[in-house]
């Protein structure tokens, strides 16, 4: 499972908020069928408004692991509780820092 | 540290079937399919697991995962477990057949529970989590679990089905011995044990609250994670190592089953057991037969429904297609605890609907009666969901003809019943009933399990 294509690492250390948000936006599109984009927004819940379940948030992880480049391991998770679309961006922001290491 | 040294039979990787039936990988339904009323406001989303294991569950590109170090040096400790041919047994039986069993009762914790308690407290440590918090019917995986945090150094919560607990109160010493906090599900801790004992304050608990219970604790403090004990593709990949020792074990004997039998609750011990024979009967091209056996109490092979149900009764882990009796579903409360799940896990059930697995319900009477004959035969006192395992493999015997071939049967004892002699004792005084379902309880629970398919089969309304 782990994600073989790294050629986005060199091109995309960082992001900075729009990249961000667009990537978050994107990878939550690709795992809640029937999403729009343009009908989301950062003050949305993930769970109570999306719908995203644990289920539904390891899948999109693993979607922002391959969009990133970053092999996710289990200490890089630890602490996150995502509640809104916002939290989402800046998860984004953080694990794009990872793809550096 | 200087670690315990290895047996050569000891495997160094857990076998994966999902490499070779990736068809099996758990089919599970969005919760964005819920109504918008079990939709929690100011919920938020985290990994209930850390992401290796969520890895292992999904995996159908390695068929072999290697086992961390750390975790291979404690298995140490007590693998490889024996393995023999159970001769006086064959004798007493007089069956047309050589018997060999698998023992996983003699490890400090009693059962096989410890294979996946190691493996999981090391991921849930690595990935910085504090503590476990779990729900467990017999008490083998709590106990396994607060030994496994122990050596981890996490802090462990137990929620134990009340019924259980009371039968056996000396196994819950020994999970506190371990350091765990031990409570009484259902309890008044947590909204879905408070509701349980409003319904029924005499209520005897299910597995179903008792996993509620401890999701919902998990959920009130982020350095705690909910665990679970079977079920799980990564639990039953853990378990692998019982079969695959099998194998080798047997071959040095020069034999391979014709058939392998186990007891299912939600499907590790006998995932453990099968699976890998599977993979090894496949690969040399010979058939197998896979026996699970459960309880006539809590019979969701043989009488439950193969469609999407809940595993808790909190309602927040995911929505699986699994053989289930309901979520709702009180078995009678048999003595063998680890049998009383609902519904089997969504492995097993694939492997049932695909007639990969074979299944029947044995009564505790029934079971009690075979447990005793092999304590007598071969001086190992089996658990009582165990004792299951024996009782189908002693009709499984006895069905096959005298004439011809001995049929070779491998039998997963997986777990001692040292911590039940309560229950040996009051079927030896001949106060054990032979128990079946609930009928009211279980035609309910189908209703129930019935009209929530109905429900999610709906388009998802925008909430």
């Amino acid at each position: 499972m782990t994600t073989e294509d790294s050629s986005e690492v060199a091109v995309r250390p960082e992001l900075n908020r729009r990249q961000a948000t667009s990537l978050a936006f994107d990878a939550l599109a690709a795992v809640i069928p029937g999403l729009r984009i343009e009908e989301l927004d950062e003050r949305q819940e993930l769970y109570a408004d999306l719908g995203l379940d644990s289920l539904g948030f390891l899948r999109l992880l693993f979607e922002l692991e391959g969009k990133l480049g970053v092999d996710l391991v289990d200490e890089d998770l630890v602490t996150i509780e995502l509640l809104n679309v916002a939290d989402l961006v800046d998860l984004v922001e953080r694990i794009s820092l990872l793809a550096a290491r | 540290m200087v670690a315990t040294a290895r047996d050569p039979q000891l495997p160094t990787h857990w076998f994966n079937i999902l490499h070779d039936r990736p068809q099996y990988v758990t089919s599970a339904v969005s919760r964005s399919r819920l109504a918008g009323a079990m939709r929690l406001a100011g919920h938020s989303v985290q990994l209930q697991q850390p992401l290796s294991l969520a890895r292992q569950s999904l995996n159908t590109a390695d068929r072999f995962i290697p086992i961390p170090d750390e975790v291979l040096d404690l298995y140490a400790q007590y693998r490889p477990t024996p393995l023999r041919r159970a001769a006086r047994l064959e004798e007493r039986l007089g069956a047309n057949a050589r018997i060999y069993y698998k023992y996983e009762g003699a490890n400090l914790a009693g059962s096989h529970k410890l294979n996946t308690a190691l493996a999981q407290a090391h991921y849930y440590a690595r990935a910085g989590v504090k503590r476990v918090v779990t729900g467990t019917g017999a008490g083998q995986w709590g106990t396994a679990l607060a030994y496994a945090c122990q050596v981890f150094g996490l802090d462990c919560t137990v929620f134990w089905v009340r019924s259980t607990l009371r039968q056996k109160p000396i196994r819950g010493e020994m999970m506190r011995l371990f350091g765990a906090v031990v409570h009484e599900s259902p309890s008044d801790l947590t909204e879905v044990g408070r509701r349980a004992l409003k319904e029924d304050p005499a209520a005897t608990g299910t597995m179903a609250v008792a996993t509620g219970e401890a999701l919902a604790l998990a959920a009130e403090d982020s350095g705690a994670r909910f665990a679970v004990g079977s079920g799980e593709n990564s639990v039953l990949l853990h378990q692998t190592v019982i079969g695959q020792e099998a194998i080798s074990q047997l071959a040095q004997l020069g034999e391979f089953p014709d058939c392998v039998i186990a007891c299912m609750g939600a499907g590790s011990n006998f995932g453990g057991i099968a699976l890998p024979l599977l993979g090894a009967a496949e690969d040399a091209g010979k058939p197998i037969r896979l026996v699970a056996v459960e309880s006539a109490a809590c019979p969701k092979l043989t009488r439950g429904r193969y469609l999407y149900d809940l595993s808790d009764a909190l309602g927040t882990t995911p929505i699986t297609k699994v053989y289930s009796l309901g979520s709702t579903y009180v078995p009678p409360p048999v003595y063998a605890g680890g049998l009383r799940h609902h519904s089997a896990g969504p492995l097993a059930s694939a492997m049932h609907a695909d007639g990969t697995v074979e299944a029947m319900a044995i009564d505790q009477l029934t079971s009690f009666r075979a447990g005793l004959l092999f304590c007598e035969t071969e001086s190992i006192l089996p658990a009582p969901e165990s004792a299951h395992a024996v009782a189908g493999m002693i009709d499984v015997v006895s069905r096959h003809p005298r004439g011809g071939a001995p049929l070779v049967v491998l039998v997963n004892i997986s777990g001692n019943g040292l911590l039940d002699l309560a229950a040996y004792r009051s079927f030896a005084a001949g106060e054990i009933e032979p128990v079946t379902a609930d009928e009211a309880s279980l035609s309910r629970s189908l209703s129930a399990l019935e009209e929530f398919n109905q429900s999610i089969a709906e388009p998802a309304e925008a909430t």
